[in-house]
Protein backbone atom coordinates (compact mmCIF):
# COMPACT_ATOMS: atom_id res chain seq x y z
CA UNK A 1 0.00 0.00 0.00
CA UNK A 2 1.24 3.62 -0.71
CA UNK A 3 3.00 5.81 2.32
CA UNK A 4 4.19 8.88 2.15
CA UNK A 5 5.68 9.53 4.94
CA UNK A 6 7.10 12.41 6.34
CA UNK A 7 10.68 11.78 7.06
CA UNK A 8 11.12 12.34 10.81
CA UNK A 9 14.27 14.05 10.76
CA UNK A 10 16.72 15.08 13.90
CA UNK A 11 16.07 18.42 14.13
CA UNK A 12 12.59 18.87 12.91
CA UNK A 13 11.24 16.76 15.20
CA UNK A 14 13.16 18.06 18.22
CA UNK A 15 11.31 19.21 21.23
CA UNK A 16 12.53 22.29 22.07
CA UNK A 17 13.64 22.10 25.30
CA UNK A 18 16.15 19.38 24.72
CA UNK A 19 19.23 21.32 23.24
CA UNK A 20 22.28 19.09 24.03
CA UNK A 21 23.88 19.42 20.94
CA UNK A 22 27.58 20.30 22.33
CA UNK A 23 29.83 17.94 20.39
CA UNK A 24 30.76 18.43 17.07
CA UNK A 25 29.40 14.65 16.20
CA UNK A 26 26.37 15.39 17.23
CA UNK A 27 25.76 18.37 14.49
CA UNK A 28 22.77 17.51 12.25
CA UNK A 29 23.66 17.41 8.81
CA UNK A 30 20.93 19.50 7.71
CA UNK A 31 22.32 22.97 9.55
CA UNK A 32 26.00 23.64 8.70
CA UNK A 33 25.85 27.38 10.81
CA UNK A 34 25.26 27.50 13.99
CA UNK A 35 21.79 28.89 13.15
CA UNK A 36 19.75 26.76 15.94
CA UNK A 37 21.60 28.12 19.16
CA UNK A 38 22.93 31.63 18.21
CA UNK A 39 21.33 34.18 19.80
CA UNK A 40 22.75 37.06 17.66
CA UNK A 41 20.43 39.73 18.57
CA UNK A 42 21.26 39.67 22.19
CA UNK A 43 24.64 39.33 21.42
CA UNK A 44 24.30 42.76 19.80
CA UNK A 45 24.15 44.43 23.11
CA UNK A 46 27.30 43.11 23.64
CA UNK A 47 29.24 45.38 20.99
CA UNK A 48 31.67 47.62 22.56
CA UNK A 49 32.41 51.00 20.38
CA UNK A 50 35.76 52.84 21.14
CA UNK A 51 35.66 56.00 23.31
CA UNK A 52 34.18 58.63 21.35
CA UNK A 53 36.06 62.34 20.92
CA UNK A 54 34.82 65.41 22.31
CA UNK A 55 33.90 66.54 19.13
CA UNK A 56 32.37 63.69 17.34
CA UNK A 57 28.55 63.58 17.38
CA UNK A 58 27.24 61.69 20.20
CA UNK A 59 26.18 58.29 18.97
CA UNK A 60 22.46 57.23 20.67
CA UNK A 61 22.44 54.18 22.74
CA UNK A 62 20.56 51.20 21.28
CA UNK A 63 19.09 48.10 23.00
CA UNK A 64 18.41 45.32 21.06
CA UNK A 65 15.67 42.83 23.00
CA UNK A 66 13.85 39.73 22.08
CA UNK A 67 11.51 37.10 23.12
CA UNK A 68 11.81 33.88 21.70
CA UNK A 69 9.32 31.03 21.48
CA UNK A 70 6.45 32.99 21.36
CA UNK A 71 3.21 31.14 21.37
CA UNK A 72 1.50 33.16 18.59
CA UNK A 73 1.93 33.28 14.69
CA UNK A 74 5.04 34.88 13.13
CA UNK A 75 2.35 36.39 10.62
CA UNK A 76 0.30 37.82 12.98
CA UNK A 77 2.93 38.85 14.96
CA UNK A 78 3.87 41.06 11.87
CA UNK A 79 1.16 43.17 11.84
CA UNK A 80 1.66 44.37 15.33
CA UNK A 81 5.28 44.64 14.76
CA UNK A 82 4.79 46.97 11.46
CA UNK A 83 2.28 49.23 13.16
CA UNK A 84 5.12 50.14 15.88
CA UNK A 85 7.99 50.48 13.57
CA UNK A 86 9.23 54.31 14.44
CA UNK A 87 6.98 54.81 17.29
CA UNK A 88 8.00 56.81 20.52
CA UNK A 89 8.22 53.65 23.07
CA UNK A 90 5.34 55.61 25.19
CA UNK A 91 2.86 55.69 22.07
CA UNK A 92 3.89 51.54 21.50
CA UNK A 93 2.81 50.66 24.62
CA UNK A 94 -0.54 52.97 24.34
CA UNK A 95 -1.02 51.10 21.05
CA UNK A 96 -0.52 47.99 22.40
CA UNK A 97 -1.98 48.20 25.37
CA UNK A 98 -5.60 48.98 23.42
CA UNK A 99 -5.78 46.58 20.50
CA UNK A 100 -7.36 43.34 21.34
CA UNK A 101 -4.16 41.04 19.86
CA UNK A 102 -2.91 38.64 21.61
CA UNK A 103 0.50 39.12 20.42
CA UNK A 104 0.02 42.66 22.15
CA UNK A 105 0.02 41.77 25.42
CA UNK A 106 3.27 39.69 24.69
CA UNK A 107 4.43 42.40 22.57
CA UNK A 108 3.93 45.33 25.46
CA UNK A 109 5.65 43.06 27.95
CA UNK A 110 8.74 42.90 25.80
CA UNK A 111 8.64 46.65 24.75
CA UNK A 112 8.80 47.50 28.62
CA UNK A 113 11.68 44.91 29.70
CA UNK A 114 13.49 46.61 27.27
CA UNK A 115 12.86 50.31 28.43
CA UNK A 116 13.86 48.73 31.88
CA UNK A 117 16.75 47.34 30.75
CA UNK A 118 17.95 50.87 28.69
CA UNK A 119 17.65 52.26 32.28
CA UNK A 120 19.37 50.18 34.57
CA UNK A 121 21.93 48.79 31.52
CA UNK A 122 22.54 51.34 29.03
CA UNK A 123 23.38 54.70 30.42
CA UNK A 124 19.85 55.85 29.06
CA UNK A 125 18.53 59.13 31.26
CA UNK A 126 15.38 59.19 30.24
CA UNK A 127 12.98 56.28 29.76
CA UNK A 128 10.62 58.20 28.03
CA UNK A 129 13.44 59.34 25.35
CA UNK A 130 13.30 56.53 23.48
CA UNK A 131 11.82 55.00 19.95
CA UNK A 132 11.32 51.52 18.35
CA UNK A 133 14.05 51.60 15.04
CA UNK A 134 13.44 48.00 14.40
CA UNK A 135 10.76 45.65 15.26
CA UNK A 136 10.07 42.35 13.45
CA UNK A 137 8.78 38.82 14.00
CA UNK A 138 10.37 35.14 13.06
CA UNK A 139 9.93 31.84 13.18
CA UNK A 140 10.62 30.22 16.12
CA UNK A 141 10.92 26.21 16.44
CA UNK A 142 7.75 23.99 15.38
CA UNK A 143 6.30 21.57 17.10
CA UNK A 144 4.26 19.19 14.48
CA UNK A 145 0.79 17.34 15.40
CA UNK A 146 -1.22 14.72 13.29
CA UNK A 147 -4.68 16.29 12.20
CA UNK A 148 -7.10 13.59 10.78
CA UNK A 149 -9.19 14.30 7.91
CA UNK A 150 -11.47 11.42 6.79
CA UNK A 151 -11.32 8.31 5.33
CA UNK A 152 -8.20 7.33 7.12
CA UNK A 153 -6.19 10.51 5.93
CA UNK A 154 -4.07 12.63 7.54
CA UNK A 155 -2.43 16.11 7.68
CA UNK A 156 0.53 17.35 9.77
CA UNK A 157 -0.34 20.20 11.34
CA UNK A 158 2.36 22.57 13.30
CA UNK A 159 1.80 24.15 16.20
CA UNK A 160 3.48 27.36 15.83
CA UNK A 161 5.93 29.20 17.67
CA UNK A 162 7.59 32.85 16.82
CA UNK A 163 10.54 34.96 17.93
CA UNK A 164 9.49 38.92 18.04
CA UNK A 165 12.51 41.07 18.08
CA UNK A 166 12.86 44.64 19.07
CA UNK A 167 15.49 47.59 19.12
CA UNK A 168 15.44 50.73 21.02
CA UNK A 169 17.08 53.96 20.20
CA UNK A 170 17.33 56.88 22.67
CA UNK A 171 16.13 59.86 20.97
CA UNK A 172 13.15 61.18 19.22
CA UNK A 173 11.58 58.88 16.60
CA UNK A 174 12.74 61.13 13.08
CA UNK A 175 10.06 62.19 11.40
CA UNK A 176 8.89 60.49 7.97
CA UNK A 177 9.79 62.93 5.16
CA UNK A 178 6.34 64.07 3.34
CA UNK A 179 6.98 64.65 -0.20
CA UNK A 180 4.43 66.23 -1.69
CA UNK A 181 3.39 65.33 -5.54
CA UNK A 182 4.77 68.23 -6.68
CA UNK A 183 8.41 67.34 -5.77
CA UNK A 184 7.60 63.78 -7.46
CA UNK A 185 7.32 64.91 -10.39
CA UNK A 186 9.66 67.16 -10.22
CA UNK A 187 12.23 64.55 -9.19
CA UNK A 188 10.96 61.91 -12.13
CA UNK A 189 11.29 64.84 -14.75
CA UNK A 190 14.92 65.05 -13.19
CA UNK A 191 15.64 61.70 -13.71
CA UNK A 192 14.43 61.57 -17.23
CA UNK A 193 16.34 64.03 -18.11
CA UNK A 194 19.29 62.28 -16.57
CA UNK A 195 19.61 59.76 -18.46
CA UNK A 196 22.52 59.85 -21.38
CA UNK A 197 22.80 57.93 -24.80
CA UNK A 198 25.72 55.20 -24.34
CA UNK A 199 28.46 55.39 -27.25
CA UNK A 200 27.11 58.22 -28.85
CA UNK A 201 29.15 61.25 -30.87
CA UNK B 1 -18.38 2.41 -39.06
CA UNK B 2 -16.36 3.87 -35.75
CA UNK B 3 -14.10 1.89 -33.88
CA UNK B 4 -15.35 1.70 -30.56
CA UNK B 5 -12.33 2.84 -28.47
CA UNK B 6 -11.62 1.85 -24.74
CA UNK B 7 -11.98 4.69 -21.89
CA UNK B 8 -9.36 3.70 -19.61
CA UNK B 9 -7.89 6.72 -19.00
CA UNK B 10 -11.28 8.03 -16.63
CA UNK B 11 -9.66 5.36 -13.79
CA UNK B 12 -6.84 7.51 -13.13
CA UNK B 13 -7.96 10.53 -13.94
CA UNK B 14 -10.79 10.67 -11.09
CA UNK B 15 -7.98 9.30 -8.82
CA UNK B 16 -5.76 12.61 -9.38
CA UNK B 17 -8.35 14.45 -9.28
CA UNK B 18 -9.57 13.25 -5.94
CA UNK B 19 -5.82 13.22 -4.21
CA UNK B 20 -5.59 16.98 -5.85
CA UNK B 21 -9.04 17.94 -3.96
CA UNK B 22 -8.21 16.62 -0.94
CA UNK B 23 -4.60 18.13 -1.37
CA UNK B 24 -0.83 17.63 -1.21
CA UNK B 25 -0.46 17.73 2.54
CA UNK B 26 -3.28 14.55 3.15
CA UNK B 27 -1.17 11.50 2.86
CA UNK B 28 -2.80 8.36 1.58
CA UNK B 29 -2.99 5.89 4.21
CA UNK B 30 -4.13 3.08 2.83
CA UNK B 31 -4.84 2.19 -0.98
CA UNK B 32 -8.00 -0.06 -0.48
CA UNK B 33 -9.71 2.32 -0.43
CA UNK B 34 -10.78 3.20 -3.36
CA UNK B 35 -12.39 0.23 -4.93
CA UNK B 36 -15.23 2.38 -5.97
CA UNK B 37 -13.23 3.94 -8.98
CA UNK B 38 -12.83 0.38 -11.20
CA UNK B 39 -16.32 0.53 -12.90
CA UNK B 40 -16.69 -1.93 -15.96
CA UNK B 41 -14.18 -0.90 -18.41
CA UNK B 42 -16.41 -2.39 -21.95
CA UNK B 43 -15.75 -0.31 -25.09
CA UNK B 44 -17.46 2.79 -25.31
CA UNK B 45 -17.78 5.39 -27.81
CA UNK B 46 -15.21 8.24 -27.60
CA UNK B 47 -17.44 10.80 -29.24
CA UNK B 48 -20.86 11.84 -27.89
CA UNK B 49 -22.96 14.23 -28.99
CA UNK B 50 -26.17 15.31 -30.25
CA UNK B 51 -25.30 15.32 -34.16
CA UNK B 52 -24.59 11.26 -34.01
CA UNK B 53 -26.81 9.12 -36.48
CA UNK B 54 -28.23 6.61 -34.70
CA UNK B 55 -25.82 3.75 -34.51
CA UNK B 56 -27.29 -0.04 -34.90
CA UNK B 57 -24.65 -1.19 -32.33
CA UNK B 58 -23.60 1.56 -29.62
CA UNK B 59 -24.00 0.77 -25.95
CA UNK B 60 -23.99 4.09 -24.67
CA UNK B 61 -27.04 3.37 -22.56
CA UNK B 62 -25.13 1.00 -20.47
CA UNK B 63 -22.13 3.40 -19.90
CA UNK B 64 -23.45 6.91 -19.94
CA UNK B 65 -20.78 8.66 -17.76
CA UNK B 66 -21.34 11.21 -15.20
CA UNK B 67 -21.65 14.57 -17.50
CA UNK B 68 -19.83 16.76 -14.65
CA UNK B 69 -16.61 14.62 -14.55
CA UNK B 70 -14.73 16.73 -16.65
CA UNK B 71 -16.59 17.53 -19.76
CA UNK B 72 -18.07 20.04 -17.52
CA UNK B 73 -16.78 23.76 -17.35
CA UNK B 74 -17.81 23.76 -13.27
CA UNK B 75 -16.40 20.37 -11.67
CA UNK B 76 -14.32 21.65 -8.32
CA UNK B 77 -12.89 25.31 -8.44
CA UNK B 78 -9.20 24.65 -7.91
CA UNK B 79 -5.70 26.93 -8.16
CA UNK B 80 -4.22 26.89 -11.73
CA UNK B 81 -0.92 28.24 -10.82
CA UNK B 82 0.62 28.88 -7.25
CA UNK B 83 0.14 32.48 -6.28
CA UNK B 84 3.88 33.91 -5.62
CA UNK B 85 5.47 35.23 -2.11
CA UNK B 86 5.32 38.67 -4.00
CA UNK B 87 1.27 38.35 -5.10
CA UNK B 88 0.71 37.02 -1.29
CA UNK B 89 2.54 39.60 0.52
CA UNK B 90 0.80 42.47 -1.59
CA UNK B 91 -2.32 40.86 -0.67
CA UNK B 92 -1.44 40.41 3.16
CA UNK B 93 0.45 43.80 3.21
CA UNK B 94 -2.93 46.13 2.23
CA UNK B 95 -3.09 48.85 3.30
CA UNK B 96 -6.65 47.90 4.23
CA UNK B 97 -5.18 44.60 5.96
CA UNK B 98 -2.82 47.05 8.04
CA UNK B 99 -3.28 47.79 11.74
CA UNK B 100 -4.96 50.85 12.76
CA UNK B 101 -3.12 53.29 14.81
CA UNK B 102 -6.01 54.52 17.45
CA UNK B 103 -5.85 57.74 18.09
CA UNK B 104 -9.01 58.29 21.21
CA UNK B 105 -6.36 57.15 23.83
CA UNK B 106 -5.53 59.73 26.59
CA UNK B 107 -4.68 59.51 30.53
CA UNK B 108 -7.34 58.95 33.32
CA UNK B 109 -7.66 62.44 35.16
CA UNK B 110 -8.13 60.55 38.45
CA UNK B 111 -5.26 57.87 38.09
CA UNK B 112 -3.38 58.67 35.20
CA UNK B 113 -3.26 55.33 33.66
CA UNK B 114 -3.96 55.72 29.98
CA UNK B 115 -7.79 55.22 28.66
CA UNK B 116 -9.88 55.31 25.83
CA UNK B 117 -12.58 58.22 25.32
CA UNK B 118 -15.68 56.25 25.38
CA UNK B 119 -14.53 53.22 28.02
CA UNK B 120 -13.98 53.54 31.81
CA UNK B 121 -10.38 53.76 32.91
CA UNK B 122 -9.62 50.25 33.58
CA UNK B 123 -7.97 50.74 36.57
CA UNK B 124 -10.59 53.09 38.20
CA UNK B 125 -13.13 50.32 37.76
CA UNK B 126 -10.63 47.35 38.68
CA UNK B 127 -10.69 49.40 42.36
CA UNK B 128 -14.09 49.92 42.35
CA UNK B 129 -14.90 46.51 41.52
CA UNK B 130 -12.40 45.70 44.42
CA UNK B 131 -14.34 47.38 47.24
CA UNK B 132 -17.15 46.14 45.77
CA UNK B 133 -16.56 42.74 46.59
CA UNK B 134 -15.44 43.58 49.89
CA UNK B 135 -18.47 45.18 50.72
CA UNK B 136 -20.56 42.08 49.32
CA UNK B 137 -18.27 39.56 51.19
CA UNK B 138 -19.38 41.95 54.50
CA UNK B 139 -23.25 41.32 53.56
CA UNK B 140 -22.63 37.67 52.78
CA UNK B 141 -20.77 37.26 56.24
CA UNK B 142 -24.17 39.38 58.12
CA UNK B 143 -26.79 37.36 56.06
CA UNK B 144 -25.33 34.08 56.57
CA UNK B 145 -27.03 32.29 54.13
CA UNK B 146 -28.43 33.02 50.21
CA UNK B 147 -32.02 34.20 49.93
CA UNK B 148 -32.07 36.20 53.43
CA UNK B 149 -31.53 39.27 51.77
CA UNK B 150 -33.33 42.43 53.87
CA UNK B 151 -36.53 43.55 52.27
CA UNK B 152 -35.23 47.37 53.29
CA UNK B 153 -32.33 49.37 51.66
CA UNK B 154 -28.33 49.26 52.61
CA UNK B 155 -26.86 51.99 53.29
CA UNK B 156 -22.55 51.74 53.59
CA UNK B 157 -20.18 53.05 56.56
CA UNK B 158 -17.04 53.55 56.67
CA UNK B 159 -15.06 54.18 59.86
CA UNK B 160 -15.89 57.17 62.24
CA UNK B 161 -19.31 57.35 60.28
CA UNK B 162 -22.95 57.19 62.24
CA UNK B 163 -26.21 56.79 60.47
CA UNK B 164 -28.13 60.11 59.52
CA UNK B 165 -31.46 60.55 59.68
CA UNK B 166 -32.26 58.85 56.22
CA UNK B 167 -30.66 55.80 57.13
CA UNK B 168 -33.15 55.50 59.71
CA UNK B 169 -34.87 52.30 58.59
CA UNK B 170 -31.89 50.96 56.28
CA UNK B 171 -29.87 48.06 56.76
CA UNK B 172 -26.30 49.18 57.79
CA UNK B 173 -23.08 47.75 56.15
CA UNK B 174 -20.20 48.82 58.34
CA UNK B 175 -16.79 49.09 56.69
CA UNK B 176 -13.69 48.96 58.62
CA UNK B 177 -11.67 51.12 56.67
CA UNK B 178 -11.34 55.05 55.57
CA UNK B 179 -14.19 56.13 53.24
CA UNK B 180 -12.51 56.17 49.71
CA UNK B 181 -12.24 59.56 48.35
CA UNK B 182 -14.11 58.23 44.79
CA UNK B 183 -17.19 57.01 47.43
CA UNK B 184 -19.15 60.05 47.68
Amino acid sequence: FLLVFYPPSQTSLQVTGSRWRSSAALMSPHHTSASLESKNWEKRNRKVFPPQLPDEIRRPAEIHHSRRQIKYSKDKMWYLAKMIRGMSIDQAIAQLEFNDKKGAKIMKEVLLEAQEMAVKHHNVEYKSNLYVAESFSGKGMYLKRIRYHGRGMFGIMDKVYCNYFVKLVEGSPPKAEEKTSFDQAKEYVQSLKNRTIIHSL
Amino acid sequence: KPLPTFQPSHLSLSLSTLTDLIGSAVIRWRGDMFSFVSPCAAPALAVTGPGLLPQPDQEDGLEEQPPGLFDGFLWMAAPKKRRTIEVNRTRRRADSKLLKVKNNIEPCPECGHLKQKHILCGFCYAKVCKETSMIRQQIKAAEGGPLRAPTVETVVLYEGETPSEQDKDKRIVERSRKRPAWFS
